[in-house]
This record gives C-alpha cells, structure tokens and sequence, in this order.
C-alpha cells in the first residue's frame, strides 16, 4: 500500500470512529504540482487526500480557526515535524490544547513523502531534539550566507529593494501558523505605529516589525515566502532571528507544549550581550 | 481645547548659559494649544511654584509643561503645585531641558533647537494625558534584614524596639559577619567582642526579631509595603529545639582537620561544629562538605554522643514564605583574594598574613588567645612589616576604590603589637594616610608618636624569603632611595571586596549594583541608604567600604526609613499601571511570564449564561508597578499603560 493510500485508510477510519471531527489535509491544486488544504469530515470524502512530495504548506494554523475547537471535540492534521512544531508553540502559547490534535505525521526525503510514527505532539519529542542538533550545525542558506557578508549598508539597501516590491496584501500574514492575533498590530490605528500605505517606509516597518513577533517563534516552515505574491525571501529573515535566539538562548521554538517563550521568559544565566 | 502652560525655568545659569530661553518661550507660545508660556530664574522656588499655581487658575490650564531639570530632580514638586492649584497632577509633566539638553551641548544654538524639540514633544504627550488616581495599598509591618553583621543586628534591633516585627537572616550558623573576628576596634580600642556579643544576644532574644541563621534568600516577589519572600533554611542537621549546645559533638567528631573559616584557616576545626565559642545562636551544624557519614555513609560519632538525640542525618533544607514590607540589605564584605598578589608572597609563605588573620591573632578568643606569634614556628616575631593598599587603589589589580578602613586597622594593629610586645618593631609601607573620623587622626598620630609605629611612605615590589626571614624590598619616596627590611611577619591589608554572590542577589532582589558588586544606592548624596527599589534599604559595607561606626549609623539610618514607611497605614502608589484591552487580548499569557511582579491574571469572559467564551489578561492594580514590560510583549497591542499610554508616546515622539 502506498503511503498515501494508508493515510487515507487512516483518515478514514478516525473519521468513520468519530476520534475526530474533522481530517486537515491536502487535496490536488489547480496545477498538478499544486496543493491545497482540504477539510474532510466524512469517510467518504478521505480519498480525496493526497499526500507526496509537493505537501509543503504548514496546515497547523487551519486550527485555529475561530470556533474549531471551541467544542473541545480533536482534529486530525497531516503535519511535519516543522508542523508538529507549530502545534507545540500554539499550545505553550495557550491558542489550542493538544488533547484535541491528532497528529497525522509525515516527512518529505527528496522525492517522496514518509511515514513518521506517532499520533500525539509528544510522540514527536525525539524526532524534534534531532532536528535541534542539526539546526546547530546547519551551514546558512547560500543567500543568507550572502547577506551575512554584506556590509549592514549594504544589507540594508538588499532588503529595501526587496521590501519596495511589498505590496502590503498581508498574505505572509494570512499565511503564518503564528499570526494569530485577534489583533494585528498594523490594524491599530491608535496610534498608526506602523504605516499602512505600501511605500517603501511603511513595507520596511511591517516586515521588521512581523519578524520581531516571530522571533523565538518560527518554524521556518516557508509559508510565508510560499505566499508572497512579489516573492520576497521572508523567511530568511525569520531564519536569522531563529539563528539569534538558538545562538543566544539555545532556544529552540517548539521543542515541546510547556516551553516558555524566550521573550517573555528570563534566566539569570541569559547573556546581556545586546545591553550597551 | 487644551490650554497648556508651559513654565522655562533658567535653574539659575544651569539653563539659561545654553539655552535662549526667551527663544524657547516664544517659540511655544506659538504653539498650538500653548495658552501662556513663561520663564524664571528658579520655578521651583516658592514664587516661582506660586506663579505656576496662579497662572493654572487664572488661565484654566488644562496641562503644565515645566521645562527644568530632570524629572527624578522636581517631578513631584511641579505635581504637588499643580494638585493644589486643583489640577490632577498627572496633567503636569517636565520636559528635561537641564541633564538631557543644556548640561551636555556646547552650542547655544543648537542646543535651544534641541529644548524646543524637547519641550514641544512633551506639550503634544500633555495634551492626550489623562487624570489619573493614586492607588492605595497597605503596608506589611515587618522587616526583613538580610545578614546579620554589625549592620544588620543594629538594623534589626532598631526597627524591633520601635515595635515593628523583624526577620533577621543571616547565611552563616552564627550572627557576628566579620566584627565578631576582629580583636580590638579603632580609635578607642574596646574589645570587638565585648560590644558585639550583647548586641548578638539582644537580637537573639528579642520578642519581636525572628533569627533565622544558615538560611539564604531565595526568591523575592512584590513591592514595597508587600514583599513575598521565600528563604531557605539549610539543613543543619542538628535539631535546633533538641540541642543544648553542650559541645559532646564537637569533642568526638572525628574529622578534624578541616581549616576554620572564623579563624580564616589559622586553626581547625571539626566536621560538627558551632563557628566560635561565642556563637549566636550557641549550637552546632554538621559541615555535610566534610563529614565522614555523609561522604562514606559511616561513622555518626555525634549521634551516639548527643545525650539528646538531637542529631537528625535526614534533615532537609526548608523553605521559608514570608510578608514582609521592607528590606534591609546588610550582607557586608569580603576580604580580597590575596591570589592577586603574587609579589608579597601570600599562601607561598606562611607568616605573611592578610590584616583579617592578624585580628584573629591579636584577639583574645583566636587561636593562640590573644599572643602574636609566627604561625610558621610559633616564635613571636620581632619585626612586622605591613603594607597597605593590599589590593585597593590599584586599577591594574581591578580596584581603583580606597577600602578606607586600612589605614585604620593597620595603625591599630602596629598599636596592638606594640601593646603586646613592647620591644618590637613595626614598619607600614604606605601610599597616604587617610584618618578622616572622629578621632581618627589623633588614633594615627598616637600610632606613631607614643606606639613606635615607623612609617615608610612607599610601595613594596618584592617579598621573598631569606635565612628564616621575610625580605621586603620596597622605595621609601620621601628619601627617595629603596629600602629592605627583614621580617618575620608580614601582614597585607587587603581590599575589602563585595561577597562573591553579591551581584546574584541584586538580581534576586532587584537592586542595582556596581561594577564591583557593591549595591548602588537611588542617590549617593541625598539618598544614601535608598535603592532605586521602593522598599529596600542598604545598610554597611554592602554599599562600599565602610568601618563599624558608619555601618551602624547607616543601619540606623535604614531603621527610620523603614519606620517611616511602617508609620503609613497605606501607601500612595503612582497609578501608573498596565491596562489591558480584553477585546483585542488572545490570551496568550506571555503577559503574565514576562510580569516581574505577577500582576497579570487570567480572566474569564463568558456570555450572559455563564459559558466561557475566553480568557484573557486582567492587570491586578495593587501588584503592577507600571514597569511597562507587559507592553512591550504584548504583540497586539493589547496592553496599554497608563500615564505612559501609545498615543501618549507616539504623540510626543512625532512632536519631535
């Protein structure tokens, strides 16, 4: 049986069961190498999942849509460790429970997808720890390399250009497993912290400001650049603030669902290397 | 509409050599919503707060901006006239002209652009204040005084005999810190222990202190008035209600030969063991580092022995809560580690002493009962050598402070010396001699005049051992030519230092300290014995280098603040304080981790039948301390705080 055919028998069943109420998978895109988030919540409907190698998106944050889980009833997600990630922060951060979350875990090695064992957030524990140490020990991305090297007027003006094309339609927003505010910072306009209109100033100020929110929080899943419509490399600068706070706090979002925030938590031992 | 005043005060010169004043009041009479704009030469005078008060009724102000000195200088003089001039005083604010403007610009001109920027910023923050009420809150009438010095026990008896409860910690197993190891005290040489250990008693006995010794502070929580404080008391192994204090233990405890921390490794002592014979309180503790059970399972010598049963092997550390309004740090110094100094041969050669072991040599209760002998041979030496700035006033060894009690006990100890042994001789290498006390300079003068203290004013570079002897090498820059003595003794007067752990316990309490350790006070002239935390008080030489007559005068000192403080029935809080928005909130709670004060607690909404709907952050006013952390946090926004709201800042930020 192929891999994709055991999910959906799996699927099937906790639907057919009533473990869950509803299965968050993918389904076949408009292009053969698209996918898109389908929300199955009959057996029957369990075939139309398609698992492979074009999975990529992050389905954790399809949880919280408002009133999912409000009837204490659990959720199947297909998830990979990244997402199995996500789902420990929202829960440290208190957005869902993970009684209610049944994992349907799976990996992509090249050209295939891969069965991860496990049907909880804390079966995934080890496979997260590992991915911790090699994190570590990651090489940066060769753009990121790049940016490294820049001189910080140099960095600058790359990202400026970048940000001009930033059209502020918010789909990194949309997009993010942890943009869960009831209330975006840029919707306040009392006062307008952060300049709406799409110039330069104002895209420059929004980007910044998400990256901050996310540091200590990202999964470097990719959703945010997957969605940008202009093709802005978001998520290298969410890989750097992660780099940061391993680097800083060995700190490593999502290790489990009782980790503290790193920004709002403090050690004694915490280097105060960036207080002049 | 607003109507602003704006006050330029000319702080005498302080301003108004730098900044054009009239320039700046002209330029915010123009300013919109600016009713009137005055300067004076000093507004913080009677007639110059009369005048701010007039011109509120007469004008109907809505907002006063003062443009001064800093806020920490005249904030709540400028609040309190506004207040009686029946404007709510959070509608006053002070645009800091003075350390942030004309003190730190050489260019006039720039500088008035600079104050008008400051100024007109604040007058756009004034305009969107609002009234705002002090928040009350009641005081807890007990002290708690960490350490149990000198400092501390006249700390603690001072508060206790005016009535108000005490808890006195102190880490070691017995009350004294270091006054009770010292022999005789300058400048009028009565016996140290003679008038510590009633003191020591008194505190021991006193209805109303709580003595909790071997105990350690372990997390603080809270504010001034309402302090949660957890102690642990480490185990000593010995059951405090059982024990005696009859000493059997002591006598057959086997491990021996462990070096006694009171007597600074001049004498041994035993696994079991009560600090000095003078100990408060008078019973033992086990050292679990050094006793033979609890490194080998085996022996229990003092349990057979203890004829009341009193030793308890199982016995665990405890941990203490206790409310407590104010606290008195008192947690003293540390001498130097001698290791710094290589040259004088410290540890390499058992006769140079530092001036701590000296005391224990020249003390009636030390080792050898008072006589000064060579702890190498036990021959009294003939010739001491003492040099001074040991350690202190060296910026290459990382002290450029004077430990000001050296000059002191070093003419003291040559004095003792030459009490002791008549024919001696006694030569002190110095840099200055700083006697400045009441008596002080007559104690040296006696030193030298009647006492045979021979002076060489120069450093020593070298100390190495000869034919039995100490070989002093040193310069004697008066005469301008190197000098050599041979000692038998040697005694460094080392720097007096902070406790190791000094910077761990300003974080646990919150305090600031220095870069060496030493606590800082909120301002070194007019608030000495204040920490920039509400609440908390310095006492002795955690503070700086201090001798015993300043750190009991500054016990005293933290006594009557603390009774000031426990003479309120309430306190008058700012109410500056975090307000969160429960619509926008999504409860994540990095809120309530990120409180330093855990003034955050999660709040239920439900609908009109009682069902949850969600739960968000809720500020409990009587515990934030509108330190703003919450804010920062917070992503959306949610939390505002208030007399420092987001339109507020950004209105003053954009008036720039």
């Amino acid at each position: 049986m192929s891999i994709q055919e055991q999910y959906r028998s799996r699927a099937k069943e906790l639907l057919r069961e009533g473990t869950v109420k509803m299965v968050i998978g993918y389904g076949a895109g408009t292009t053969p190498l698209r996918r898109r988030p389908i929300f199955i919540t009959s057996p029957d409907d369990a075939d139309r999942l398609v698992l492979d190698a074009a999975c990529r998106t992050n389905l954790a944050g399809y949880l919280l849509r408002e009133g999912l889980l409000a009837d204490q009833k659990s959720v199947a997600v297909f998830l990979t460790p990244d997402g199995v990630r996500t789902i420990n922060i929202l829960a440290a951060e208190s957005q869902l429970a993970t009684e209610q979350v049944i994992v349907l875990g799976f990996q992509i090695d090249g050209e295939n997808a891969r069965q991860l064992e496990g049907t909880r957030v804390a079966d995934f524990s080890g496979i997260i720890a590992e991915r911790k140490k090699k994190r570590k020990e990651q090489p940066s991305h060769e753009v990121a390399r790049k940016l490294e090297q820049m001189t910080s007027v140099e960095r600058f003006s790359f990202w400026e250009g970048e940000f001009s094309r930033c059209i502020k339609c918010y789909a990194c927003r949309a997009a993010c497993p942890m943009c869960w505010c009831r209330r975006c910072v840029v919707d306040n306009n009392q006062p307008q912290w952060v300049n709406t209109s799409s110039h330069t100033l104002g895209n420059l100020e929004w980007n910044l400001v998400r990256a901050f929110h996310l540091a200590g929080r990202c999964v470097e899943c990719g959703n945010c650049s997957e969605a940008c419509p202009v093709n802005i490399p978001l998520h290298l600068l969410n890989r750097r603030m992660t780099e940061e706070v391993l680097t800083a706090f060995d700190y490593y979002p999502g290790a489990d669902e009782h980790q503290e925030p790193v920004l709002a938590s403090f050690r004694k031992d915490d280097p105060e290397t960036f207080i002049l | 509409m607003a109507k602003i005043g704006v006050f330029v005060c000319h702080c005498g010169e302080n301003i108004a050599a730098k900044v054009d004043c009239t320039k700046l009041v002209a330029a915010m009479e123009s300013h919109p919503g600016v009713a009137i704009a005055h300067e004076y030469k000093y507004f913080c005078s009677e007639p110059g707060q009369e005048s701010i008060k007039k011109a509120v009724t007469g004008h109907g102000l809505t907002g006063v901006i003062v443009a001064a000195c800093s806020p920490r200088m005249h904030e709540a003089t400028f609040r309190t006239a506004c207040a009686e001039a029946g404007l709510n005083p959070y509608l006053c604010e002070i645009a800091n002209i003075r350390e942030q403007c004309s003190w730190v610009h050489s260019d006039g001109e720039q500088a008035t652009r600079k104050a008008i920027e400051i100024t007109r910023s604040l007058v756009e923050k004034v305009k969107r204040n609002n009234e705002l009420q002090p928040i009350e809150v009641p005081v807890t009438r007990r002290a708690l005084v960490i350490g149990g010095g000198i400092a501390g026990i006249q700390a603690a008896l001072d508060i206790a005999n005016a009535g108000g409860d005490v808890v006195l910690v102190e880490r070691e197993a017995s009350l004294g810190g270091h006054m009770a190891q010292l022999s005789e005290t300058f400048p009028t040489l009565d016996c140290s222990q003679c008038i510590m250990t009633p003191r020591m008693v008194e505190a021991a006995r006193h209805p109303k202190i709580r003595l909790l010794t071997y105990s350690e502070i372990e997390k603080v929580e809270g504010f001034i008035g309402n302090f949660n404080v957890t102690v642990r008391q480490k185990a000593r192994y010995v059951d405090m209600n059982l024990c005696t204090g009859c000493g059997e233990c002591i006598i057959k405890c086997p491990a021996k030969k462990i070096s006694g921390e009171f007597d600074c490794g001049l004498a041994n002592r035993t696994a079991i063991y009560t600090p000095f014979a003078q100990a408060v309180p008078n019973k033992p503790v086990i050292d679990s580092g050094h006793c033979i059970y609890f490194k080998n399972g085996k022996c229990k010598a003092c349990q057979r022995v203890c004829p009341t049963g009193a030793i308890n092997f199982d016995m665990e550390d405890e941990l203490v809560e206790l409310e407590i309004g104010a606290i008195v740090v008192a947690t003293g110094f540390q001498v130097q580690n001698t290791a710094l100094y290589g040259e004088y041969g410290y540890g390499r050669y058992p006769d140079v002493l530092t001036g701590l072991q000296f005391e224990r040599l020249a003390s009636a209760s030390g080792p050898t009962g008072g006589k000064i002998q060579r702890p190498s041979d036990g021959k009294e030496p003939e010739t001491i050598v003492f040099i001074q700035c040991a350690g202190s006033r060296d910026p290459s060894k990382g002290i450029p402070y004077c430990s000001k009690i050296c000059c002191m006990y070093t003419a003291k100890h040559a004095m003792l010396y030459h009490h002791k042994n008549h024919d001696g001789n006694s030569r002190i290498f110095y840099m200055d001699i700083r006697a400045a006390g009441k008596g002080y300079d007559e104690f040296t003068r006696r030193a030298i005049e009647e006492d045979g203290a021979g002076y060489v004013r120069g450093r020593v570079s070298k100390l190495w051992q000869e034919n039995g002897k100490l070989m002093v090498r040193g310069a004697d820059t008066l005469l301008g030519r190197p000098v050599e003595v041979a000692a038998d003794m040697v005694v460094l007067a080392t720097a007096m230092v902070p406790q190791s752990d000094s910077k761990e316990l300003g974080k646990t309490l919150g305090i600031g300290y220095d870069e060496y350790g030493f606590f800082n006070e909120a301002h070194l002239k007019l608030r000495p014995v204040e920490t920039a935390t509400a609440g908390i008080f310095l006492a002795g030489a955690c503070q700086s280098p201090k001798d015993i007559p300043d750190s009991v005068a500054q016990a005293s000192a933290c006594a009557s603040k603390v009774l000031a403080l426990f003479s309120r029935e309430k306190l008058e809080r700012e109410p500056v304080i975090a307000q969160n928005n429960e619509a926008t909130c999504s409860g994540c709670w990095g809120c309530v981790l990120a409180c330093p004060y855990n003034a955050i607690e999660k709040k239920d909404l439900t609908d009109r039948a009682g069902n949850l709907i969600r739960r968000v952050a809720s500020v409990n006013a009587g515990l934030c301390q509108g330190c703003g952390t919450c804010v920062t946090f917070c992503r959306s926004n949610s939390i505002d705080l208030a007399g420092f709201t987001e339109k507020q800042i950004f209105a003053e930020v954009m008036g720039l």
